[in-house]
């Protein structure tokens, strides 16, 4: 187990550093330097501004720096707002996104499994087809449009909830709902289908020849076992709450990460845009690295050596 | 058990013989083809699909306006509007509608096409009205309590005469008075040409590289896999985000990104079918009589993994249109005046509070559009792919 773990971080971090390299060296390819914009400046002010940010050195000199600068967990300045590091904007964002992206997690498995469980246990019977047609809804349509049709009905044409801000509970409603929409949809038919898989083994039988009651048979026996998927997919949960999040965040006027680095897309704010995706690649890491853990306190039959193979 | 009785064994007349025969004995292809016309919205997508590759090719041809035509004295019109009809002392009757987000009066004909807006006079901003000469007739447009009113001569409301569809513009225009349904049909077209180029590339990147992991296996397998596995650790739209940032937004480019990010999946796939069927004895068979190894890899082994090549194909699409109204979305994606699903969605969204029927119809092509993907893409994994069933 600890020697599994510490190839798991090696491998992690050699995954960090591939990651860093290629959106460093992407970020620099971007043709014309950081500070072209429609205002000419100076010679001496462009020139001076380089030297400030250390871009009049050969890219090599840079690499290195931001390479030191990731070891000692400093991103880097932002190039459009002066004085604001990168880590700010990161620390500033991240309690609104942490919010909304957990909230959106908890709604995935409160809301995903339990209407799977429904849909199973009423195989072909109205409530199955209910929450397949939902689903099927969900999977398909884009969190955007989602997120929009939403807002305008239930914020602009019915008023209950706020059209952006978070300053009570109720601003969290619809954006949580529109991040996690596609994912309970999804863990609802994955649970669903596995459910259905698990009631056909032997053990099942077993449990309910024995004569246990129908609630254990359930629980103990059948979503023990049928919830190994559902937590595998925890992982890329995470990662696409992360990339839905830029727009949900967006569109509900979220001062998040996910709306800080549209922002500084637009704004062609390079180490911004660099630090951003590094700091989600290495929070995803983590998050991926918990759930595989986590699979194999829930599933013995799962050795953690074999798993990453 | 009993009841077989011993005449059961007699031998059949000649002419009888044909009624037990076995079923046909079908190809793959053809079992492939039956199943998957048994599955009611596969078939009902397939045509949606069709009709919508028809629209996005020829649907503009047979519009007067092109996707950036402006006409800004008729933005913002609505693809259904309720008349009011003003009937002067010869009989000619003056048919008008009133767009109630922008208060303007907008001439229509009896059939509904939209003639032109209609002049008033001064606005009086103390009353919020605006006194108008419609057929020889003093009408007052009162908008000082909404929802706006129209006022005959003598003051009272005056009634609808009904309502008509835009037959001008069918779908309404947008915010610069451009045709909606023609921008929808270009939408469908920048979608699905992004869908299909993208999907094309991953496919042959995704089948090299797949194939070469698979079939050459140990060292390079493991090399690859892993190369693989560094780029899936983020989110594969998080890579096109930043191909966009240096590329600089177009068709091409979103195009390029989408292409060069998403072919993973395609190659694990690859990869697994090849590693399972290069054990198979007639690839065995075909190396001792001296194939090399393209010849075994295009004529034995990826016709063999077809099957769930094409699925992973069905479903990389929507996912594609997807991506690419997302990148439009949020401003990464094609350059205006072009239009895209997503950049017609987000326009829509600055106009919500106003015109929200501008939201309706990019939500709906995209949600329909990847209905239709997302349930062929099932029904082709059901009749290709038995193992899946459920």
């Amino acid at each position: 187990m600890p020697t599994y773990i510490l190839q798991r971080l090696g491998m992690m971090l050699l995954t960090l550093w591939a990651i860093v390299t290629l959106t460093f060296f992407l970020m620099h390819a971007v043709p014309g330097g950081p500070f072209v914009s429609e205002k000419m400046l100076a010679p001496e002010i462009q020139a001076a501004l380089n030297a400030k940010y250390g871009l009049d050195q050969p890219i090599w000199a840079q690499y290195i720096t931001y390479l030191k600068g990731i070891l000692t967990l400093d991103l880097g300045p932002s190039f459009k707002y002066p004085g604001v590091s990168v880590n700010k904007m990161i620390a500033d964002g991240l309690p609104v996104t942490m919010r909304t992206g957990l909230l959106a997690v908890i709604a995935v498995v409160a809301l995903g499994v339990p209407l799977g469980i429904i849909a199973a246990l009423n195989r072909n019977k109205w409530p199955d087809t209910t929450v397949m047609l939902i689903a099927t809804i969900g999977v398909a349509i884009p969190s955007y449009v989602i997120a929009t049709v939403m807002l305008y009905v239930f914020a602009l044409r019915l008023g209950w909830v706020p059209t952006f801000g978070l300053d009570n509970w109720r601003g969290y409603i619809l954006p949580v709902f529109a991040l996690s929409g596609f994912w309970v949809s999804f863990v609802a038919r994955l649970t669903r289908s596995s459910l259905l898989e698990t009631f056909e083994q032997d053990y099942m039988t077993t449990a309910r020849a024995k004569g246990l009651r129908p609630g254990q048979v359930l629980f103990k026996h059948g979503l023990r076992n049928s919830l190994v998927p559902v937590v595998t997919v925890l992982g890329p949960v995470v990662a696409n709450l992360i990339t839905g999040s830029f727009v949900i965040e967006q569109i509900f006027a979220l001062p998040g990460i996910g709306r800080q680095f549209v922002l500084s897309i637009t704004n062609r704010d390079y180490t911004a845009i660099m630090g951003i995706t590094i700091f989600y690649a290495a929070a995803l890491m983590v998050m991926i690295l918990i759930v595989d853990l986590l699979y194999a306190v829930l599933d013995p039959r799962i050795k953690l050596s074999e798993a990453s193979a | 058990m009993s009841d077989i009785s011993p005449n059961m064994w007699e031998k059949l007349p000649q002419d009888e013989a044909v009624a037990v025969k076995s079923a046909p004995s079908l190809t793959y292809w053809q079992d492939a083809r039956r199943r998957l016309w048994a599955n009611k919205p596969a078939v009902v997508s397939i045509g949606f699909i069709i009709l919508l590759i028809l629209g996005a090719i020829f649907g503009p041809f047979f519009s007067p306006y092109s996707y950036s035509d402006q006409n800004l004295k008729l933005a913002n019109i609505p693809p259904a509007f309720d008349t009011y009809a003003v009937t002067d002392g010869e009989g000619n009757t003056t048919r008008f509608f009133l767009n109630a987000s922008n208060f303007n009066l907008y001439e229509v004909d009896a059939s509904g096409h939209v003639l032109g807006i209609m002049r008033g006079e001064r606005k009086d901003m103390l009353k919020k009205q605006q006194p108008f000469e419609i057929a020889g007739q003093a009408i007052t447009l009162d908008y000082a309590k909404l929802p706006a009113r129209i006022l005959s001569a003598d003051g009272t409301e005056l009634r609808t005469s009904g309502w008509s569809w835009n037959m001008t513009y069918l779908f309404g225009t947008d915010q610069l008075g451009r045709d909606v349904l023609v921008r929808q049909l270009f939408g469908a077209r920048i979608s699905l040409t992004v869908a299909f180029v993208a999907t094309l590339v991953n496919f042959f990147i995704g089948i090299f590289y797949g194939g070469i992991a698979g079939y050459m296996g140990g060292k390079t397998d493991a090399i690859m896999m892993r190369i693989v596995e560094i780029i899936s650790t983020v989110p594969l739209t998080l890579y096109v985000v930043l191909l966009m940032v240096v590329f600089d937004s177009g068709l091409l480019s979103i195009i390029i990104a989408i292409g060069s990010v998403f072919w993973v999946d395609m190659a694990r796939i690859v990869r697994g079918q090849i590693l399972s069927l290069k054990q198979q004895d007639y690839v065995a068979a075909a190396r001792t009589m001296g194939a090399s190894t393209p010849r075994i890899l295009t004529r034995h082994l990826l016709p063999n993994a077809i099957g769930p090549i094409i699925i992973t194909l069905t479903m990389l699409i929507p996912s594609a249109i997807f991506i690419e109204s997302f990148m439009s979305f949020i401003g990464l994606g094609v350059t205006p005046p072009l239009a895209s699903w997503g950049t017609l969605t987000s326009e829509a969204v600055e106009t919500l509070r106003a015109y929200p029927h501008q939201l309706f119809f990019p939500a709906a092509a995209i949600s329909l559009t990847m209905f239709a993907f997302n349930f062929l893409g099932d029904g082709l994994r059901d009749a290709l792919d038995p193992r899946f069933r459920k």
